[in-house]
């Protein structure tokens, strides 16, 4: 493929989906410089990458699905090497992780829809949570598309995705009334 | 379907993940049993909330702006190695065009990611020199002897107090600002710093006269968090330290070293 044409090409497929990217890369490094930094790498790595992407046009989630995978990919190894390595923080699961689905009506729709408690919920949630949260409630991707993102099985990312979940319901139903309970790790 | 089953499959039904078979009983169960349904709206609330548009974080027009004129760049690069003379004859000759723009990209890739091992243990010394007077400069808020964005007036000032005038390009069309000049000490002899800006990162730029020294390739080397580029070019010798990522100071350096 001739420089210009792939450029074209890349620019038609790839560079709408630049949004996304920020938003995963913002997400997972929970920084706006680093997002940039992340993104930048990761568009130059994709463009170097595009000759083995066979896309069609008609497919664009397929398209961002493959930036995605690149920018999820790139980040982790950012937060590995730099600083923030403490972003993959580890939670201890503590034994009532696996809580039965409760009878008692009152407990449940406790969860507060305030922004910036969810805001803080998403970003203290694990990065191996917070990655599979992102991809399917903001960016729409199926189980296989994160599965294939994240290389793992399906089975785990609907596990990750439901633990996830757990924990954010945990963490919103009780973050008014019990603020912590003799640190459950949460930092 | 029991609850066990039904709390198992709520995620994937709500997901669309199922298929009509396992769809249509998940919802005849939730027609019947109001806990599941109650679990059922809990999930529909935790999911509007992460859907709240005000979540997603949005890059700016400038950073946009900012990747288009990278990935402009890659692309002249590869031109430039689609177009080098032997290339040419490969491509034409045979039908290797594929492996050749493969090759293309794999050089580019190499060329950003590879560190290559700066060479000397001399070298070395220096390079942990410059390391420290970079972080020095960061730390003790001395970046610059003379903040200014000029090079007629970043230039001149290291009159008479270098044996040597320093070159002092202007990059601002690159989105690298000049931020001022300092004077510095390295190798045992003091040596100019020009120190340079991108998106907040400060680039250290140390040289120093080096008559006899052929020019020859960037050289990259990744240390504690920094990267640091080394060349001899135009009689020079140039080291550059950043925080700023590889691809980026590499583009830096080529087009320092351009001028």
């Amino acid at each position: 493929m001739k420089s210009p044409e792939k450029l074209s090409r890349f620019e038609e497929q790839i560079s709408p989906h630049l949004r996304s990217a920020y938003n995963l890369a913002r997400w997972l490094t929970r920084s706006h410089e680093d997002a940039e930094d992340v993104v930048q790498e990761a568009f130059l790595r994709a463009f170097s990458a595009f000759e083995g992407y066979r896309g069609d046009d008609a497919k664009a989630q397929r398209a961002k699905a493959w930036l995605l995978t690149i920018v999820r990919n790139t980040s982790m190894t950012w937060l590995k090497r730099n600083r923030n390595a403490g972003a993959t923080v580890e939670w201890e699961e503590t034994s009532e992780e696996r809580r039965e689905p409760s009878a008692d009506p009152e407990e449940l729709l406790l969860i507060s829809c305030d922004r910036e408690q969810v805001r803080q919920a998403l970003e203290q949630l694990p990065v191996e949570f917070r990655e599979a949260i992102i991809l399917r409630e903001m960016e729409g991707l199926s189980y296989k598309e994160i599965s294939a993102a994240l290389s793992v099985p399906l089975g785990t990312v609907m596990s990750r995705l439901s633990r996830g979940r757990d924990w954010l319901k945990r963490l919103l139903s009780s973050a008014r009334p019990v603020q912590s309970e003799g640190g459950t790790g949460i930092r | 379907m029991k609850c066990d089953d039904s709390r198992i499959y709520l995620p994937a039904y709500l997901d669309d993940e199922l298929d009509v078979g396992e769809s249509l009983r998940i919802q005849k169960h939730l027609a019947e049993c109001g806990d599941c349904r109650r679990a059922q709206d809990e999930q529909l609330a935790l999911r509007s909330a992460l859907r709240d548009p005000a979540l997603y974080a949005h890059p700016s027009a400038d950073f946009s702006k900012g990747i288009a004129a990278a990935l402009r760049g890659a692309a002249k690069e590869e031109a430039r190695a689609q177009r080098s003379s032997w290339f040419e004859s490969l491509r034409f000759g045979f039908r290797w065009v594929p492996a050749v723009a493969a090759l293309a990209a794999v050089t580019i890739v190499g060329s950003l990611l590879l560190v290559n091992r700066m060479r000397s243990s001399h070298e070395q010394l220096i390079a942990g020199a410059v390391l420290a007077g970079h972080v020095r400069s960061l730390q003790a808020n001395h970046l610059v002897d003379v903040p200014s964005s000029d090079r007629h007036t970043v230039k001149p000032w290291f009159q008479g107090r270098l044996d040597f005038s320093p070159p002092v390009p202007d990059l601002s069309e690159l989105g690298l600002a000049l931020i001022g000049g300092r004077l510095d000490y390295v190798d045992g002899r003091p040596v100019a710093a020009l120190v340079y800006q991108r998106r907040m990162h400060n680039i250290n730029v140390f040289l120093w006269p080096n008559p006899g020294a052929a020019d020859d390739a960037i050289q990259q080397e990744d240390a504690q968090g920094y990267q640091i580029l080394h060349w001899n070019g135009a009689e020079m010798t140039y080291w550059v330290v950043s925080d700023l990522n590889s691809a980026e100071l590499l583009e830096f350096a080529r087009a320092l070293r351009g001028h």
